[in-house]
């Protein structure tokens, strides 16, 4: 929820109540979501769902940096990698589990976050977008030339179950939960952080940075700290996707599966605490939805992305959305004109 | 071998990559140097001149004829590009960013879906190697270098001093200016924009005569090419050429003596330490894209 639809900037002391309402879609979905194991879905329907859980997990990190501070990452999957690394990696040498692995991955992606972001956020703009282009390729090359390390091109395998108050997670259904989850903690932290006053500091720099800084706002720090906070969710999202794959390689985590990522938050929105779920879900199930082979579902998303970009730039959810009001709106005037004896003009009704 | 001629190789094989990247990083630094558009397909354009060649030679025309289609056939699409899509995006550089990565995906994968993503060659269109003192020079590579310097020196010409080159450069100075002097602003855009792609499309065609190529070339090629616009100073042509060079020598020894695999890397480390400690480049450039904004 942008600035206007929630009264947030007004009435800082009363914005709770109307912002809470924002959150209940995604609640509401995420416990539909939660329920389908009652229909005993197939596996493959519980792996997909369960990858595409992961990627909105760091898709509500991107929609923070991207959709409230306006900095577009093209490193962010570089970001998934070094948490899904340092899990396998603590895992393989320290034999650290599952659930110390999630903070260790988190704080780690978030210091390469802030590693990448204080050179790169020097850089105003366009370049900026390239330096992480740049970043997420060389993190590539240095795990492909990390020797047995990073384990070279062929990548790390994952041991050890994960464990939740003793029950095997390694069962998919079990998984799957977690995995929703940790998608409602991320939806929820992500909503905390647009709605507090952080968020709108964020925003602020997004609209204006040059009238941001001179209020006094860091602008600098801020945008760090947004790379940072991205950081965190990047990091979890790579424990989870390490657990899940059981092996992970470098050009999982290059510069097109961050193409991807951004594809997905702009093609849900991603200024809506709905659109990381929505882009993540639409992109997973579509080719399952309309048949289609990896090749022609890419073609589509591309031909998809082109088209919200340059019909919908808010994205999907809230094109649709405006769409629905305008046809509403539309239809009560044309109603308030008939009861008022107007003969209904049909141009100004389209109003 | 002695080492002088391994020396000497390695200068030769490096300048004939070095052509490549040029002609990409000159059609990158003229594109978002001059006109603002952002456009990370340039690669995947670089990629769709290489499979037209391999195409046209494979239908059985002679190479001098793939390299003409090669150039007409990426030109033309920049053209449909920049009128149906980027041409939308100049008010707004972001979304044109986004929109040529969405153009990455969809190009990639029409390939991928017409002719499989194996790798593509074609028989090398000069096999001749001369002997020159013990250093072998394979024709085909003079060949691209040669082609590359009179390509290049032809656009700086049309750049710096014909009339059109002037009159783009006014609307590069001052759009509003340029426009009330009479000077077509939009079309002079679309112009770089179809120069741009044409010079991706030639720099396939070459690419393909040195290596095999995969539909996947793109994003690696790109890279270098915004690397290089961005070292030499973007909207300079003579800085593309010299951080190209540059670029490309280095490829080539460090491929020669033994570290392939970080040559990827060093495109990518120079222009993270150029746009932080030179963000004009080495050479000085427009600071920037200003016509579209």
């Amino acid at each position: 929820m942008s600035e206007g639809s929630t009264p947030q900037g007004k009435h800082p002391t009363h914005s709770v109540a109307p912002a809470l309402r924002s959150l209940v879609p995604v609640l509401v979905v995420l416990t539909l979501i939660a329920l389908v194991p009652l229909l005993s879905p197939s596996n493959r329907f519980l792996s997909l769902a369960i990858s595409a859980g992961i990627n909105v997990i760091a898709l509500y990190g991107l929609s923070v940096l991207f959709g409230q501070t306006g900095i577009l990452s093209m490193g962010h999957a570089a970001l998934v990698g070094v948490g899904a690394y340092t899990a396998a990696i603590l895992a393989r040498d320290f034999g650290v589990g599952f659930w110390l692995a999630l903070p260790v991955a988190a704080l780690t992606s978030a210091v390469f976050a802030m590693i990448v972001g204080i050179p790169s956020l020097r850089v105003g703009g366009h370049h900026f977008v390239i330096m992480t282009f740049a970043f997420g390729q060389l993190l590539a090359i240095v795990l492909t030339n990390g020797g047995d390390y990073t384990g070279a091109a062929t990548g790390l395998d994952m041991v050890g179950p994960v464990n939740l108050f003793g029950a095997d997670m390694g069962d998919l259904t079990r998984y799957y939960l977690m995995v929703v989850a940790f998608v409602a903690v991320a939806a929820v932290a992500s909503w905390a952080i647009i709605n507090s006053s952080y968020g709108r500091t964020l925003r602020a720099i997004r609209e204006n940075e040059k009238l941001a800084a001179s209020l006094g706002i860091n602008v600098g720090r801020h945008k760090i700290g947004a790379f940072v906070v991205s950081g965190v969710f990047a990091g979890i999202s790579g424990v989870l996707l390490a657990n899940f794959l059981g092996h992970i390689s470098p050009t999982q985590f290059a510069s097109f599966p961050s193409i991807y990522l951004a594809l997905m938050v702009m093609i849900g929105g991603a200024r809506l605490i709905t659109g990381p779920l929505a882009g993540g879900i639409l992109v997973a199930f579509l080719p399952e939805v309309l048949n289609l082979d990896p090749v022609q579902s890419r073609i589509v998303y591309g031909v998809c992305l082109i088209a919200v970009i340059l019909l919908l730039p808010d994205g999907l959810i809230a094109g649709i959305a405006a769409f629905v009001r305008k046809v509403f709106t539309a239809k009560s005037k044309e109603r308030q004109r008939q009861e008022n004896g107007v003969v209904s003009n049909p141009s100004e009704a389209r109003r | 071998m002695r080492a002088v001629d391994i020396f000497i190789q390695q200068i030769l094989n490096g300048l004939s990559i070095a052509s490549v990247i040029t002609l990409i990083a000159v059609g990158v630094t003229l594109i978002f140097g001059l006109t603002g558009i952002i456009n990370f397909a340039h690669g995947e354009f670089l990629m769709i001149g290489g499979i037209v060649t391999w195409l046209a030679v494979s239908a059985g025309l002679s190479f001098p004829l793939a390299v003409v289609l090669a150039i007409l056939a990426v030109g033309l699409m920049g053209y449909v590009l920049e009128r149906g899509i980027f041409r939308f995006t100049l008010e707004r550089p972001t979304n044109g960013f986004i929109v040529s990565l969405g153009l990455i995906v969809v190009l990639q994968h029409v390939v991928v879906l017409f002719w499989n993503p194996n790798q593509k060659s074609i028989p090398r269109p000069l096999t001749t190697v001369w002997d020159v003192g013990g250093v072998r020079i394979a024709s085909v590579r003079v060949m691209v270098i040669l082609i590359t310097v009179a390509v290049v020196a032809l656009s700086f010409r049309m750049i710096t001093t014909s009339r059109y080159g002037r009159a783009l450069r006014a609307s590069v100075e001052d759009r509003d200016t340029a426009a009330l002097m009479g000077i077509p602003v939009r079309r002079y855009i679309t112009g770089v924009f179809v120069l741009g792609s044409a010079l991706a499309g030639l720099g396939g065609a070459l690419l393909i005569a040195l290596f095999p190529i995969t539909p996947f070339i793109g994003g690696t090629m790109v890279m270098k090419g915004f690397a290089v616009a961005l070292i030499g100073g973007l909207g300079n042509i003579y800085g593309a050429v010299a951080a190209g060079l540059i670029l490309g020598i280095v490829e080539g020894f460090s491929a020669g003596y033994g570290f392939s695999q970080w040559t990827d890397a060093y495109s990518f480390v120079l222009m993270i330490l150029v746009l932080l400690f030179r963000p004009h480049g080495l050479f000085g450039g427009t600071s920037g894209p200003r016509m579209a904004s």
